[in-house]
């Protein structure tokens, strides 16, 4: 487990693209007004790779941000599990979770969503969305959004969804000439846009690019 | 030709020939399997061809995966075409484009030729720059999601063109407009299948033959002359006529 301590106002921008050990698990403490943004990318080749990633935080500051953008395409065997808990301990703090998996082969994706709003958390703006798709019918993501709010005047938002490619898109763009594995490169590169664009390093942007196209090559 | 879906068997005995240069409406009514003969054609994964087969250019149709299809020159205006949020226009003709230029053994096409051609293409059928800088179909209207189908069958010159239901949702101008490109785009080596409710489309593409789907079989076969007739009697008044035997359909080459 490795620590991170944001004093007050400090901005940290933390991009984890490898999901191995312990590089991957986090214990980070954030004082008044800062900004962490954390970046997760599981895109790793080795088929048979077990992997756990952990971000434990806690905003013990008041007006901190947490932003936790993940995305991840799972192949062969691999067994990853993803957990968040993000704590609101003080008033005034904000957090938004955007995590999206495509899961192929008999690979297993799990994502466990902790959120909690101390009662004295008030006006703690916290969103959560996780969405995942399932590439073939042995691949399985399991998905648990966990929301343990105890203040009332907060704005909280989650949703978790896991569905499949939509066929109607792959079928129209056979259509057109377009091949299968091509043709799901093109909607996968759409699902995950939105986590992209909030990278904001094109350097970065286009090694994870290449790294989606041969993850599902 | 017989196919299915869902082990229900929706085309029940199809025969049909199209030859080059020639424009074919197919009519009938809501469920008669006008759709999933197109679905069928360019190898919609949901149907099953239980009999028969599909010779296209020479080649056994029905062996080809979809892509291949398009590839060799099949091409499917979809009655209902499918919204793509993500994936830009652009991108996707792009990507469908040089697939098929690949495929005939062509370099893909430079940034600046693609445009040039994308810029070409939507002149004929008039579509507007804001749509194809958007991603496919996404928030289009249902005239303008047609008016994008004929765009594309533009940029990927097929050599037979199913059109299933475009004059639905085009309004007056849009229909004619569209109806010209598809003239405009019409050769002697190529040819198209329209699929409408109404004689209206075909007053602008003036069909070679006008052939009558129902319950899964061609029942009749005329000239242009008969969509005019079914204006007039509707189906009710069809089956008192069965002037043409449902076999002797197209002309042979
Ligand atoms: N999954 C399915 N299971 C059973 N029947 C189906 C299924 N999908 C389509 N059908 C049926 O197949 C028949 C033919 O449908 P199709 O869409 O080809 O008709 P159409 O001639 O194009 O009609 P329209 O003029 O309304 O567009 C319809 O009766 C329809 O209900
Ligand atoms: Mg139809």
């Amino acid at each position: 487990m490795q620590e991170l301590h944001l004093i007050q106002g400090e901005h940290k921008h933390l991009v984890i693209e490898h999901v191995a050990d312990d590089s991957a698990q986090w214990h980070i403490v954030q004082e008044a007004g800062s900004v962490l943004t954390i970046h997760l990318f599981c895109l790793d080749s080795d088929a048979a790779m077990t992997g756990s990633v952990v971000l434990d935080i806690e905003q013990t500051g008041e007006h901190a941000e947490t932003y936790i953008y993940g995305l991840g395409i799972l192949t062969g065997k691999q067994q990853i599990e993803v957990r968040t808990h993000v704590r609101h301990s003080v008033p005034n703090g904000k957090s938004n979770q955007l995590l999206k998996f495509a899961v192929k082969d008999e690979a297993k994706g799990s994502f466990v969503g902790e959120l909690v709003v101390d009662p004295h958390a008030q006006h703690a703006e916290a969103m959560q969305t996780n969405r995942n798709v399932l590439l073939s019918p042995k691949a399985t993501m399991h998905t648990q959004p966990q929301l343990e709010i105890y203040a009332d005047d907060v704005k909280c938002s989650h949703g978790a969804s896991t569905g499949q490619i939509d066929e109607s898109a792959l079928f129209y763009m056979q259509q057109r000439g377009i091949g299968v594995v091509e043709a799901r490169q093109l909607l996968l590169t759409a699902f995950f846009h939105d986590v992209l664009t909030t990278l904001g390093e094109p350097i970065v942007e286009e090694r994870i690019q290449r790294r989606i196209a041969q993850q599902l090559a | 030709m017989h196919a299915s879906i869902a082990g229900k068997e929706i085309l029940k005995g199809i025969n049909l020939q199209i030859g080059a240069g020639e424009t074919h409406a197919i009519m009938g009514p809501n469920g008669a399997g006008k759709s999933t003969l197109s679905a069928v054609l360019t190898g919609n994964p949901a149907y099953t061809v239980t009999e028969g087969e599909v010779i296209f250019r020479g080649k056994d149709l029905l062996q080809m995966s979809p892509e291949v299809r398009a590839r060799e020159g099949l091409f499917l205006s979809f009655q209902y075409p499918v919204e793509i949020p993500g994936v830009s226009m652009t991108n996707f003709m792009r990507t469908a484009v040089n697939a098929k230029r690949e495929h005939q053994g062509l370099q893909p096409l430079s940034a600046g030729e693609f445009l040039k051609l994308m810029r070409a293409k939507r002149a004929l059928v008039e579509l507007d720059n804001k749509l194809a800088s958007r991603s496919v179909n996404e928030g289009f209207s249902g005239g303008e999601k047609k008016r994008n189908e004929i765009f594309q069958m533009a940029m990927l010159e097929p050599c037979l063109s199913i059109l299933d239901e475009t004059d639905s949702g085009l309004d007056i101008d849009a229909l004619r407009i569209v109806a010209e490109g598809v003239n405009k785009l019409h050769t002697a080596d190529n040819a198209t299948i329209v699929i409408t409710h109404y004689q209206r489309l075909l007053d602008y593409i003036v069909p070679d033959y006008v052939h009558i789907l129902a319950d899964g079989q061609i029942v009749r076969t005329g000239g242009k002359e008969l969509a005019l007739e079914l204006e007039q009697t509707g189906y009710a008044g069809l089956a008192e006529h069965p002037n043409t035997s449902a076999n002797m359909v197209g002309t042979a080459q």
